[in-house]
Formats: C-alpha cells, sequence, structure tokens
C-alpha cells in the first residue's frame, strides 16, 4: 500500500519534471531528448532556421499560489511553438533574491536576454549603465496604444521605453462589510467619516486598519494618500521632481495625521515590527477592519479557494476618503505599474528577444486578467471580462481613474526611496515631528541634484 | 564526633542528591525548549496561510494539510534538489575536513618558518563578509568558465568554511602528544602514513565535529547557490523554498513541508556523526 | 625525526591546495572590495575613481557607527553566552545518565535554518498572538512590550534568537573538547577528593583553555560580520533600530545601488574584524600559551 502509495508520488514527480523540462525549466540537452520528435517534424516542414535559446529571468516561481507561473509558461510553450528554433530557458528567483543577482550579473554584463524590471528608479542605474535596450520600435507598430496612459511612460527614459508592463495596479482601502455593519459604519467618504469610523473600532477594542509597516512601503501608501487628499497629486510630486519642495506645508500636514491617526490607535500593535503578510492575516482572520492594499490582492477577496467563502462574501472596497478643504479628487489613486519586460542590450539575440517581450505582452494582455487574476498594464473591456464583481468594480475604477500617483518609493531614486521609507516607519513609530520628517526628505532629495 | 562526621556525611549526601535533581529537572526543561522547534516546524508544515499566522504556533490545524507535502513534491522539482544538496553538501564537506586537517597538521607538526603567517592567512579568510564576495566571485567563475556548474559551489562552500574548520582543528591537534609521532617514526612511518593511519583517527572526533558544523552551514546555504546556479537542474533544496514565494504572497504550508523535508536528511546524518564523538574518542585512547 | 618533519615537498603537498582555494576564492574578492572601495560606482554602470572619498563619508555616517555600535554589542553578548554554553558543556560531559540524549537534543536547533528561526521567533514575538505576549498578558500584563517594533527593545530581542542560534556550535565545539581530556587526570582528581565544580574549575577549563578562546575569537568575529536573522526578521528595523554593519552595507550595495560605498565598509569591516582579532589574542595570551593562532 505505501509503496503503492510512494510509486504515485514518483510518477507525479516525474511528470512535473518532464512537463518542466518540456517548457524551457531544464538544461537544452534535457529538451532536445524531450521534444525531439517534434523538433524535427518542424524542421522537415519549414524553412530551417538557425536554433537560437533566449534566456529569461523571472520572479514568479510555481508556488501553488502564483498562478501567474502557469500563464507565463502557457505562452512560452505558445511562443515556442509559433517559433519552432526558438527555444526559452527559464531562470526563477524569489523576489528580493531576483533583485539581488540582477545586480551581481549586470556587473558582468551577462544579463539574461529577457527579464523582468520595475519602473523608474530601479530601473535608473540599469538604463544609465546601457543594460537595457529601447523598445520603441515594437511600441511603434500600434502597441504603444494599447497601454493605459501613464504606464509605458513609468519605463521611459531619455526619450525612449526600456521595459514593456505587465502589471497596473491600485490600492484601494477593502473592508469587512460584516463588522461595519455590526457597528452600524458606513463607507466613509470624507475624512472625519473615516475617524469617526476608526474611533468607533477602537471604544469596541477591534483594531480598526491592519499594517505590516516592517516593510515600510505600506505605511507610505497611507502617507501618500493622505498627501494626495489635501495637496493633490501636484504636491507630492512636484516635491519629488524638485519643481517644488518637501517642506510644503501641505506635506508637512499629511505628516501630522498620519501621526493623530497613530495616536487614536487607528492601526493594529506593534504595526512597525509586524510584515505586510502578518499584518494582512490580522485582517482576513477579521482581527481588523480595514487594510489598504494594492490590487494585486484581489485573487484573495474573490477566487482564492484556500480563503473562506464567507469571509470573501464580506469583503468590500472604498476609495480613500476625501480630505475636507483639500485639493484632493477622491478618484485620484495611489499605484502604478509593478514589473516589466526588459529585453538587454547586448543579448546577441536581440531580434527574437524583441519578438518574444512583444508576443509575450501581447498574449498576457488578453489572458492575465482571466486566468491569473492580474490587472496588466493595457485597457481591459470589463464587459468582455468573466471575472468576481469585486474585481469588475476595481477595473471599472482604474478606468475612471482622474490621476494615478506612482508609488513613492518607486518613483524616487533608490537613495532616496531608502531615506524615505525608513521616515515613514520612524513617523508611524512617533519618534519624528512632523516638520523634521519633511526636512528629512527635502535634505536627500536635494542631494541628488 | 564520629556521629557528627556521619550526619555532615549524610547532608552532604543528600544536598547532593537535591543539586543532581534540580540540575536533572533543569536538564529536561531546557531539552524541552530546544525540541519544541522541530514540533512546531511539523505542526507549520500541516497548516495554511491562514492558520500559520493565527494559530498559536503549539497548536494543531483543524484539519492537517498533508496535502502541502504533496504540492512540494509533485510542484516543486523537489527531488532534483534533494540529490544536489546531498552531493553539494557532501563533496564540499568531505574536501574541507580532508584540506583542513592536512593543513593543520602541516602547521602544527611539522617545522617550518611560515606557518604562523600562513595560519594567519587561513584567519583572516573568516572576516570578510559573504555579500562583499558576491560580485568578484561570480566575475571569476564566469571567466573560468564554472558558472551555473556544481562545482563552483563546491569549491566555494570548502573555501570559506577551510578557516573555521582550520581554528577548531587547532586546538585539537595542540593536544595530542608528541611522543606518538616519535614512536611512528621511530618505526619507520612515513609522513603520509602515519597522518592517515594515526593523527586522522585520534583526531576524529574533532573530525566529525567540524563536519557537523561544515553539513550545516552547506546544507542550509543559498545566497551563492543563487548566485551562481542558474539552472533549475543544479539548484539545492534552500533554493526550493523560494518557489513557494510569491511577488507578493507565499504559501507558507509548502514552505513549512520544504523545511521539514530538509531537515530529515540533516538530522540524520547528525545523529550518526554525533555519536562518532563519543566512539572517536574512546578509539583514540586506547590507542594513545 | 625532524628532517622528517622539515619535509617541504611535503608541506607544500599538504598546505598549498587548500591555500590556493583561499588565495583565489577569499583573497580575490578582500582586493577587489577593496579597490572598489575607492570608487563611486552603483554596481552596474561606469566606475569612477574618488580615492578615500567613500572612506572619509564613513567617519561622518551616523548611521554606520550607530550599526557599528549594534554590532559590537552583540560581540559582546556572543562572548558572554559562550560561559552558559561551557557551563551546560561540563555538565553534559560529565558521566551523567542519559547525558548523550540530552546533548543531541540541545544541538537541534543548531540544524534549523535561518529562514525557520525567523518564522520561529516572529510567531514567539508577535505583538498580540506571539508565544511570549500571550503568556504576558496571561499573568496579568495588560501592556506587554512590543518585542519588534519598540525601537527600545528590538535589539535585545533580536539577540536572543540570534545567541540560541548558535548555541549548538559552542556546545558541540566544547563537547568534543571537553571529551578530548584524558580520563585518567579526572579520575586522579576525584580520588584526591575534588568535588566535581573544582575538577570543572581547575583541571578541565585551563586543559581546554586553547579551544575557549579559538571560540572567543569565533563569537566576536561572526558577531561583527552578523547578517542573517536582522535580515529576515526585522530588516534592520524600526528605523535602523537594530540595523548592524553587515545589514546596512548589503543596503547600500544592493538597495540603493551605492556598491562602491558598500565595499567601502565592506574592507572597513574587515580592518575592524582584524583590529579587534588582534587585540583579544593579546588580552588572552598568556606564558605557557602553546595554542598559536
Amino acid at each position: 500500500m505505501e509503496k503503492k502509495a510512494f510509486k504515485g508520488l514518483l510518477a507525479l514527480s516525474i511528470a512535473s519534471l518532464v512537463t518542466l523540462a518540456a517548457c524551457g525549466g531544464g538544461n537544452s540537452n534535457d529538451e532536445n531528448e524531450a521534444t525531439g520528435a517534434t523538433d524535427s517534424e518542424h524542421n522537415v516542414n519549414e524553412e530551417p532556421k538557425e536554433e537560437v535559446t533566449l534566456d529569461f529571468m523571472h520572479l514568479w516561481p510555481w508556488g501553488s499560489l502564483d498562478i501567474y507561473n502557469k500563464v507565463v509558461n502557457q505562452i512560452i510553450d505558445e511562443f515556442e511553438e509559433i517559433n519552432p528554433h526558438i527555444t526559452v530557458e527559464l531562470e526563477l528567483l524569489e523576489n528580493e533574491q531576483y533583485k539581488n543577482k540582477l545586480q551581481v550579473i549586470s556587473s558582468s554584463n551577462q544579463l539574461p536576454d529577457v527579464g523582468m524590471t520595475w519602473p523608474a528608479g530601479f530601473m535608473e542605474p540599469y538604463v544609465n549603465g546601457e543594460m537595457f535596450t529601447p523598445l520603441d520600435d515594437i511600441l511603434d507598430d500600434g502597441l504603444r496604444d494599447d497601454f493605459v496612459t501613464g504606464t509605458l511612460e513609468a519605463y521611459e527614459m531619455n526619450g525612449n521605453s526600456y521595459a514593456l508592463p505587465l502589471e497596473l495596479n491600485i490600492a484601494p482601502v477593502f473592508y469587512n462589510q460584516a463588522m461595519f455593519e455590526e457597528y452600524g459604519l458606513e463607507v466613509p467618504e470624507t475624512y472625519d467619516d473615516f475617524l469617526h469610523v476608526i474611533d468607533t473600532f477602537v471604544e469596541n477594542d477591534i483594531a480598526p486598519i491592519a499594517l505590516g509597516n516592517r516593510d515600510r512601503w505600506t505605511g507610505s501608501l497611507w502617507y501618500m494618500y493622505l498627501a494626495d487628499r489635501i495637496g493633490g497629486a501636484d504636491a507630492l510630486n512636484s516635491a519629488i521632481d524638485r519643481s517644488g519642495s518637501f517642506e510644503d506645508e501641505r506635506l508637512i500636514e499629511a505628516a501630522e495625521k498620519i501621526q493623530d491617526m497613530v495616536d487614536r490607535e487607528a492601526f493594529i500593535r506593534g504595526l512597525n515590527g509586524l510584515s505586510d503578510q502578518e499584518a494582512k492575516s490580522e485582517f482576513m482572520n477579521s482581527n481588523a477592519a480595514m487594510y489598504l492594499i494594492g490590487s494585486w490582492d484581489l485573487p484573495n477577496y474573490t477566487t482564492n479557494e484556500e480563503v473562506s467563502q464567507e469571509f470573501r462574501d464580506n469583503v468590500g472596497f472604498f476609495k480613500f476618503p476625501v480630505v475636507e478643504g483639500g485639493e484632493g479628487d477622491i478618484n485620484s489613486w495611489v499605484g502604478g505599474p509593478g514589473v516589466g519586460l526588459f529585453v538587454a542590450e547586448n543579448s546577441d539575440v536581440k531580434d527574437e528577444a524583441k519578438e518574444f517581450v512583444k508576443y509575450f505582452v501581447q498574449e498576457w494582455d488578453k489572458i492575465s486578467v482571466e486566468e491569473a487574476g492580474v490587472i496588466p498594464g493595457t485597457q481591459v473591456d470589463t464587459s468582455q471580462v468573466d471575472l468576481p464583481d469585486l474585481f469588475i468594480e476595481v477595473l471599472d475604477e482604474l478606468n475612471n481613474a482622474s490621476d494615478i500617483t506612482l508609488f513613492a518609493d518607486v518613483q524616487m531614486s533608490p537613495a532616496v526611496a531608502e531615506t524615505h521609507l525608513n521616515m515613514i516607519q520612524t513617523l508611524f513609530g512617533g519618534e519624528v515631528s512632523p516638520e523634521d520628517f519633511a526636512k528629512e526628505h527635502e535634505e536627500a532629495l536635494s542631494a541628488e541634484d | 564526633m564520629s556521629q557528627q562526621n556521619s550526619i555532615v556525611g549524610a547532608e552532604k549526601g543528600i544536598r547532593k542528591k537535591i543539586t543532581h535533581g534540580f540540575l536533572y529537572i533543569l536538564l529536561i526543561i531546557i531539552a524541552a525548549v530546544q525540541i519544541l522547534p522541530l514540533v512546531w516546524l511539523f505542526l507549520f508544515s500541516l497548516k495554511d496561510n491562514q492558520e500559520v499566522f493565527n494559530l498559536p504556533p503549539l497548536a494543531l490545524p483543524q484539519d492537517p494539510k498533508w496535502g502541502n507535502y504533496v504540492t512540494v513534491w509533485t510542484e516543486g522539482n523537489i527531488g532534483v534538489y534533494f540529490l544536489n544538496s546531498v552531493i553539494v553538501t557532501g563533496s564540499a564537506v568531505l574536501l574541507t575536513v580532508l584540506l583542513a586537517s592536512f593543513v593543520t597538521f602541516a602547521i602544527t607538526r611539522m617545522n617550518w618558518k611560515l606557518n604562523k603567517l600562513v595560519l594567519g592567512l587561513f584567519m583572516v579568510g573568516l572576516m570578510i563578509p559573504v555579500h562583499s564576495t558576491l560580485i568578484p566571485l561570480f566575475n571569476f567563475y564566469l571567466n573560468i568558465g564554472l558558472m551555473n556548474h556544481p562545482l563552483s559551489i563546491i569549491l566555494t562552500y570548502t573555501a570559506f568554511n577551510l578557516p573555521l574548520t582550520i581554528m577548531i582543528l587547532l586546538g585539537f591537534y595542540y593536544t595530542i602528544p608528541r611522543e606518538l609521532e616519535e614512536a611512528a617514526i621511530m618505526d619507520g612511518c612515513s609522513v603520509h602514513r602515519m597522518f592517515f593511519r594515526i593523527i586522522l583517527p585520534v583526531t576524529a572526533p574533532v573530525v566529525a565535529t567540524t563536519a557537523i558544523i561544515n553539513m550545516i552551514y552547506n546544507w542550509n546555504e543559498f545566497v551563492f547557490v543563487n548566485t551562481f546556479i542558474s539552472s533549475d537542474k543544479y539548484k539545492t533544496l534552500t533554493v526550493g523554498i523560494q518557489n513557494f514565494i510569491g511577488q507578493y504572497s507565499a504559501d507558507w504550508g509548502a514552505i513549512g513541508s520544504t523545511l521539514v523535508i530538509s531537515i530529515l536528511p540533516i538530522l540524520l546524518a547528525f545523529v550518526v556523526l554525533s555519536n562518532s564523538i563519543v566512539e572517536g574518542i574512546t578509539s583514540g585512547s586506547v590507542k594513545g | 625525526m625532524n628532517k622528517i618533519m622539515s619535509d617541504k615537498m611535503i608541506i607544500a603537498l599538504y598546505t598549498l591546495p587548500a591555500l590556493m582555494l583561499i588565495l583565489v576564492l577569499i583573497y580575490v574578492p578582500i582586493v577587489l572590495t577593496g579597490y572598489y572601495g575607492l570608487m563611486d560606482w552603483d554596481g552596474i554602470g561606469q566606475m569612477t575613481f574618488i580615492g578615500l572619498e567613500n572612506y572619509r563619508v564613513l567617519m561622518t555616517d551616523s548611521m554606520f557607527w550607530r550599526s557599528a555600535y549594534h554590532s559590537l554589542l552583540l560581540a559582546v553578548f556572543s562572548v558572554l553566552s559562550l560561559i552558559i554554553y561551557l557551563a551546560v558543556s561540563v555538565v553534559l560531559s560529565a558521566n551523567i545518565r542519559g547525558a548523550d540524549i540530552f546533548r543531541k537534543v540541545y544541538l537541534i536547533p543548531m540544524l534549523l535554518s535561518s529562514v525557520a528561526i525567523a518564522q520561529l521567533w516572529m510567531r514567539i514575538y508577535h505583538p498580540s498572538n506571539g508565544v511570549m505576549n500571550r503568556f504576558l498578558m496571561s499573568i496579568g500584563i495588560d501592556n506587554p512590550p512590543l518585542w519588534l517594533s519598540d525601537t527600545n527593545i528590538v535589539l535585545f530581542a533580536i539577540f536572543v534568537p540570534i545567541l540560541w542560534q548558535y548555541a549548538g556550535f559552542y556546545i558541540i565545539i566544547y563537547y568534543a573538547a571537553l571529551k578530548n581530556i584524558p580520563k585518567e587526570l579526572v579520575e586522579a582528581a576525584k580520588i584526591d577528593g575534588a568535588t566535581p565544580l573544582q575538577i570543572a574549575y581547575k583541571i578541565k577549563l585551563p586543559l581546554i583553555s586553547g579551544i575557549i578562546k579559538v571560540t572567543i575569537v569565533l563569537a566576536v568575529i561572526g558577531s561583527l560580520k552578523y547578517f542573517d536573522l536582522i535580515y529576515v526578521m526585522t530588516d534592520g528595523g524600526p528605523s535602523g533600530a537594530s540595523e548592524v554593519m553587515a545589514s546596512y552595507m548589503y543596503k547600500l550595495a544592493f538597495r540603493t545601488n551605492d556598491f562602491g560605498y558598500g565595499s567601502a565598509i565592506g574592507f572597513f569591516l574587515l580592518v575592524l574584524i582584524l583590529l579587534v582579532t588582534y587585540f583579544i589574542r593579546k588580552l588572552t595570551a598568556s606564558k605557557d600559551d602553546n595554542v598559536q593562532y
């Protein structure tokens, strides 16, 4: 009996190995063995082209939560079928390790032919070091218009586009409808309403907001929204692009409001020592009523079978409330593109690589929302896709957005971002005055000029 | 007088028993604390993401997710990683312990002028932070064509563990009585023969100790593997864990299962090797 | 005898392979780190030579000195903790019943990878449902400490798992050393009427003093370049309250693209460790010292 089970497992794992090899996970020799038959057939039927191998490095491993990986492999399979002379070889790394390795291999100019990059500040040293190749030639035959305004621009430098966006996110405030109902609360539209919601939960010994600020960019979202609602999209953006100053009254006021919220115990205890994942679980176990996070988390509240149906039915979202007297618009969002595909400047198969990224984004845009729950960088027609309601609502908001302010830590250069993120943690910890908070930012930003 | 003595003696005995009892209780409590992490890890591997964060660490999950293990075995490439871990760890440990024994023997038992300098060179090798070496080493392996080759990690592990291993061996080599070699050489034994037949067996306990330490370090290492290895077929178990860490979320249950699977062989090897710490001593003292 | 033991060929044969390995794989990176430290380099594009500018910045970088202080503090605690490990090893190496099982069990946590240890201790320190605070609340402490988010506590909170992580490492070394002591010496002392405490103090400790000195050096070096758990559990935060030299260096080199400056810190760290090690050797040196490390 046991033996049988073991054999079954073994068979399964072998099967997965074979699939992997076929997907380009293994080395090229293995692939030739596994797909040798089909290869030769193709060679007979089509004019012989030189065999090329494309190295593709990405950060979506096949852990079971990540449906992304399957979609990626599906697209690669199709691409290899259309282009039998091209073999795509994959290397997968987890987020942090991916960033780490990208830098190490760049130092020796050994980037893979195709890889993933984040926009703006992250990308800058790679573009300056001439590691990425401009992709304008493949964008110019119509592809450019497919993207939502602002997404492609995040990957632009010196008038060239260096990557094709794969995801676009905005950050709504998710909330637990059952908990709101229990205390007779309504979705807040103004900041005062919002404070009322917070105070009501606090009075009833419930943590209003789950926030894991060990990761720091999570706290940055809160600050960015307040800055936006008080000063409009312009206040923060002009401080960062140096047409304005960070010691702007409106930006200081936003910091004051953060500390006011902390003093009201709006956030869970020990937020600066908690990771985003830990904080999220407080929300998902109904220990906290609200949670501000990117729309990438939508599958958790809609399709993820591991989460109880009851909880998923209870989750709604609202737009960050407006501050009375502020310049912000309720339809303005914090968000932006996540990773995009780049082609390496020194790739010896640049043409094929470009062909691949073009094919990839086009296919990705067709299937990513429905198959993987990823919002692509291109316009999604919500009447055409089959998605849970919550998803559709967020997509509609995205289409109606008056403005999307790019995540501050992405917008800034890595060095300034590090200062910003550190100051965010210090601000939430109540260890810096709002004035000094602004001053530190201003110093870091002006040091870059 | 004699009565008083015996009372004192009895008191002493009682006090001794009490201290012993107290000591035992303390030892048992510490032992319990030390074994809890394994229990925790096992329970962790049977939970889903919600339970991992919200149940108390030692609480049983409502319905154990044995499926985590199935996920790990079927979706991850774990069989391959496992084999690679064994090969890489095994070769690096053997190489390190052997080379370190050679060096320590030469430094402590043989007569030459530069021995202190060479020892100093090895010690400085302990002091460089790992992350400073990544870019230079990447460049090096790229140039000699060992990039994405298991040899690159075996050599790196060996080099980085040599200093530590030599330092631990050193203290023990100094305690070996000189008479041992003198007698051997009188008998016409060559240096090589003496090293393999006398010195290595006598130092078996400490060799086992350093082997355990090396094994644990190599088995759990992942920065070098990530940097030098790109093909899935050469990656090791620590990298396998990353397969369950997504861009925005992670599959903690599967990570737990991978951790459990990866700790079993090392636990086994540890028990076997740590027995030889004692056995080696007895056989060594017989010869000595 | 002396002739055979001075054979240059054999010495070369025994030392050169290992020496070659560390020269190529450790010394070349050390030299290159020193070289990068003189550059303005993001690790990706062009390098510019800036001389000692990075070191000048380093001297006034308060964040670095703060992290250096944290690292030194860790080194002090690591050395102090050796006393406990030594005591445990002395007990375990005595012929008490079940010593063998105790020894094995005590070393188990050492087998866990840093990933597992970090996860475990994050569960222990969780502010509301962590083991620690649940216990404190159950005995009536309403506002238990926020272990990983209170900037006054976090450093010490994170020292605990670090020290615990290495307990097995030192215990196993001490244990092997204690077992290496000839039984006759201990037996003779027993016959002379020495108590177990006296035997440990007067006979065993002096005999293993060489290895104790080695472990002190190892603890200091290991602490000064410590990275793992800090990186996973707190990432040096909140607000740098648990930053150590190696984590600070990592951030500069790999997150903020200041690879040149990060390398300067790496090189400085090496020199600092070298100096500290030298002082420890001076401090612990004794006349009858036969261990020349």
